[in-house]
């Protein structure tokens, strides 16, 4: 299937600093992909690199296989992370406004709209003045602006802030149902529950280039490094000896239920979670035997430190 | 371009400042105050006028003799102290005290003996002031009557004789077109109709650029500018900003425009029906005429007549857009640079002093309309939209302006594109730099 947006050696430098340096992915459709990277990674300039607000050097951006053009780009469902209302404007009138920008109707914007300001409930705020509305309000607003038009692909800038978890949740669904419409999602966010919670894929981006792709339950099935949590009823040292040579034991303590034991293990290369499980349970009650695989931020962390290892070593 | 893009931007500038009560108030008021103004100003003169009954002390009885039929003193010469406005005359050749006069119902005592053809000077006594108006006509009337009497006295001409000996010459000008002598003259009234298009321009280029360049800095602090730019283009973001400003500032000057006519043709029908600002020319002893007969006869208005005003009011039309394009554009370029209004305030003068330049210049073409050096400015095209409208005014040939006009709306697509450039990098600028060098950084292609 042809991907909503596929990038292709993307490349960008302002003076002598080199922002963008190769970056290559694809959004398939209906699939909601997360762009990861620590500040200065170049995601802003990737972002409008992809809706022309930025002309890269180099490389190609395709939408749905089409190469890039501004019709293409003014489908797009763009939510920047600066993102403003104007202030004299009424909700209503302004979203008009945008809906208009972004090739509709007026009329077919109203219907558009209207159907949308009920959905989030919002209906009431359609006279008010921007200045009148809370900031989460205004978030709102601006999310349906940049949904209005049914894009094939929307860009979301960390669209979480400044919702409180109530709304965040409600924008996360509506994310959720739009990708399984069929609209395909590229998040850039520093949330990482909400990159778990949503992603179906990740790029992780450090200085301007993709240092970690994939899926999230691949790659957290491939950074995970052996860890097992491990509830058990019984002593420590039974414990221990149980393990033998099969494992190390990171930690150990008491739960809150009385004579229940846990204990953090990493497998040695070449042992098998059943290994283990079948060494503990001849000696001990074993409760619970879960395979911890690393959070997106902890592969985050190393992924950007592994870079920055080497980038420090080569120089 | 696209068009539709353009016109939603164009639209929204508009709607968002001629529906606020602020705009309207404004339009509606300029007008009604200016009018007022004028009006008021009439009346009040009008009501400040008192009647004068002026008693002339005539001594030495050089300008008055007894009428033995009605027992009263009269003047030698009645043609000396036409009928006025507010202003009677008497006359006495006795020395009445202040208290008497006053009694009879004079207000003003004119007072001299014999030594007034010498020395030219003599007392105008009062307990209220007659007023500057009616003292001037009181010095002229007196003049005349003691200039009446001093050639009677002093020379053998008779007064008619000595009317017809007197000149008073009139240079009428000629100029010469093609070899052909045409009516000249009227170069001032021309200029400074000229002048008055070239200022209102100015005017506007001032108070709209500033508008288009708040609304610049508005939209980069809001966060609006990023949604914008990623659905229309900057050149086409700004050409509606500029486009959109432009019609509010169209429809401003209409609004102001109608309003004034119909103010101007009550205050006419009010002159014309005698209500107002009849005093003037009844009092002069002239027929009560019409205010565009007046105008018509008057020698300097009769100049406005020379004016071609179907090439001043296209060329006005043509220079105010092209004028505006052009620095409408710039003051958005400086707009987008910068993260306030007050710092942009600091970049507009580089901006704003060949126009500053140009206005200048165009108070030296109302006094000469063909220095060179104007000719040479109405080329150029930061200073042609104010000094061509002094031009056309004062009569330049069509092919003048046309060119000046192709050259003023070739630089302004040029800077229109130029800005556009500044303004991509501009409006997505956040950082501390600003000013020129950013700006000059941002021309050769280097942006964030």
């Amino acid at each position: 299937m042809t991907p909503t947006l596929s990038l292709s050696q993307l490349k960008k430098s302002y003076g002598s600093q080199r922002v963008l340096d190769g970056v290559t992915f694809d959004v398939p459709p209906g699939s909601i992909v997360g762009l990861l990277g620590p500040n200065g990674a170049g995601k802003s300039t990737l972002i409008r690199s992809i809706m022309g607000i930025v002309e890269p050097d180099g490389g190609e951006v395709l939408l749905s296989g089409q190469p890039w053009s501004r019709e293409g780009a003014r489908g797009i469902g763009y939510l920047p992370e600066e993102r403003g209302l104007y202030k004299d404007m009424r909700v209503g009138q302004q979203a008009v406004y945008f809906a208009q920008l972004k090739g509709m109707k007026k009329p077919e914007a109203v219907a558009s709209l209207k159907t949308w300001f009920e959905r989030l409930e919002v209906q009431g705020w359609w006279d008010k003045k921007v200045s009148d509305i809370s900031k989460g309000m205004a978030q709102k607003i601006q999310f349906i602006c940049t949904v209005v038009h049914q894009p094939k692909l929307l860009i979301l800038d960390e669209p979480l802030s400044g919702f409180d978890p109530i709304n965040a949740r409600r924008i996360i669904e509506e994310v959720r149902s739009l990708a399984a419409d069929g609209t395909s999602v590229l998040l850039s966010t520093h949330d990482m529950p909400s990159v778990e919670r949503l992603c179906d894929q990740v790029v992780m981006l450090n200085q301007g280039r993709v240092v970690l792709s994939g899926s999230s339950s691949e790659l957290r099935e491939t950074g995970w490094d052996g860890s097992q949590e491990v509830l058990f009823k019984g002593n420590d040292m039974a414990f221990t000896n149980a393990l033998g040579a099969l494992a190390n034991l990171d930690s150990i303590g008491p739960t809150s239920i009385s004579g229940v034991r846990k204990a953090r293990i990493r497998l040695r290369d070449g042992v098998e979670p059943t290994d283990v499980l079948r060494a503990l349970t001849q000696t001990m009650e074993v409760m619970e035997f879960i395979k911890v695989r690393p959070t997106m931020e902890t592969l985050f962390i190393d992924a950007v430190s592994k870079v920055e290892s080497e980038t420090t070593a080569e120089s | 371009m696209n068009y539709g893009l353009i016109q939603a931007v164009v639209s929204r500038e508009w709607r968002t400042r001629v529906l606020k009560p602020s705009f309207l108030l404004a339009t509606l008021l300029l007008p009604v105050v200016s009018i007022g103004f004028v009006v008021g100003a009439i009346l009040l003169t009008e009501s400040a006028e008192v009647n004068n009954t002026v008693l002339v002390e005539d001594a030495p009885g050089l300008i008055s003799r007894l009428d033995r039929a009605s027992g009263q003193y009269v003047p030698r010469c009645p043609g000396c102290f036409p009928e006025r406005q507010n202003l009677n005359y008497h006359f006495t050749q006795e020395a009445p005290a202040d208290s008497i006069w006053q009694a009879e119902g004079h207000t003003v005592l004119v007072e001299y003996d014999g030594s007034i053809l010498q020395n030219q000077s003599g007392y105008l006594v009062y307990e209220k002031s007659p007023g500057a108006s009616a003292k001037r006509n009181i010095e002229r009337d007196l003049s005349r009557a003691m200039e009446h009497a001093r050639v009677l006295e002093s020379t053998e001409l008779n007064w008619s004789a000595y009317q017809a000996l007197k000149m008073n010459v009139n240079l009428v000008d000629r100029g010469i077109e093609k070899g052909q002598r045409v009516k000249g003259g009227g170069d001032e009234i021309r200029g400074g109709i000229g002048f008055m298009f070239s200022a209102l321009l100015l005017l506007v280029l001032m108070i709209y650029g500033g508008v288009i360049m708040r609304s610049v800095v508005e939209e980069k602090a809001n966060h609006v500018v990023e949604v914008l730019v990623a659905a229309v283009r900057p050149e086409e973001l700004l050409l509606g900003k500029v486009v959109g400003l432009g019609a509010v500032a169209v429809t401003q000057l209409l609004a102001w425009t109608i309003l004034s006519s119909l103010g101007f043709s009550v205050f006419q029908f009010l002159f014309d029906s005698g209500t107002i600002g009849q005093a003037a020319t009844l009092g002069s002893g002239e027929v009560p005429a019409d205010l565009l007969t007046l105008m018509a006869e008057n020698d300097g208005l009769s100049h406005l007549l020379d004016i071609q005003w179907s090439v001043m009011i296209g060329g006005a039309i043509a220079f105010y857009i092209g004028g505006y394009l052009l620095y409408g554009s710039l003051f958005a370029a400086v707009g987008s640079s910068v993260q306030s209004e007050q710092e942009g305030q600091g970049m507009i003068l580089p901006i704003t002093a060949p126009l500053m330049f140009g206005y200048f210049a165009a108070t030296m073409a109302v006094e000469n309309p063909d220095l060179p050096i104007l000719e040479w400015l109405g080329w150029f095209p930061l200073t042609s939209p104010v000094i061509m409208l002094v031009r056309i005014a004062g009569g330049v040939a069509l092919w003048e302006v046309a060119l000046s006009w192709a050259l003023l709306m070739l630089t302004a697509r040029l800077t229109l594109g130029l800005a556009g450039r500044l303004y991509r990098f501009g409006v997505l600028h956040d950082g501390s730099r600003s000013g020129w060098k950013l700006l000059v950084h941002w021309m050769q292609g280097h942006g964030k």
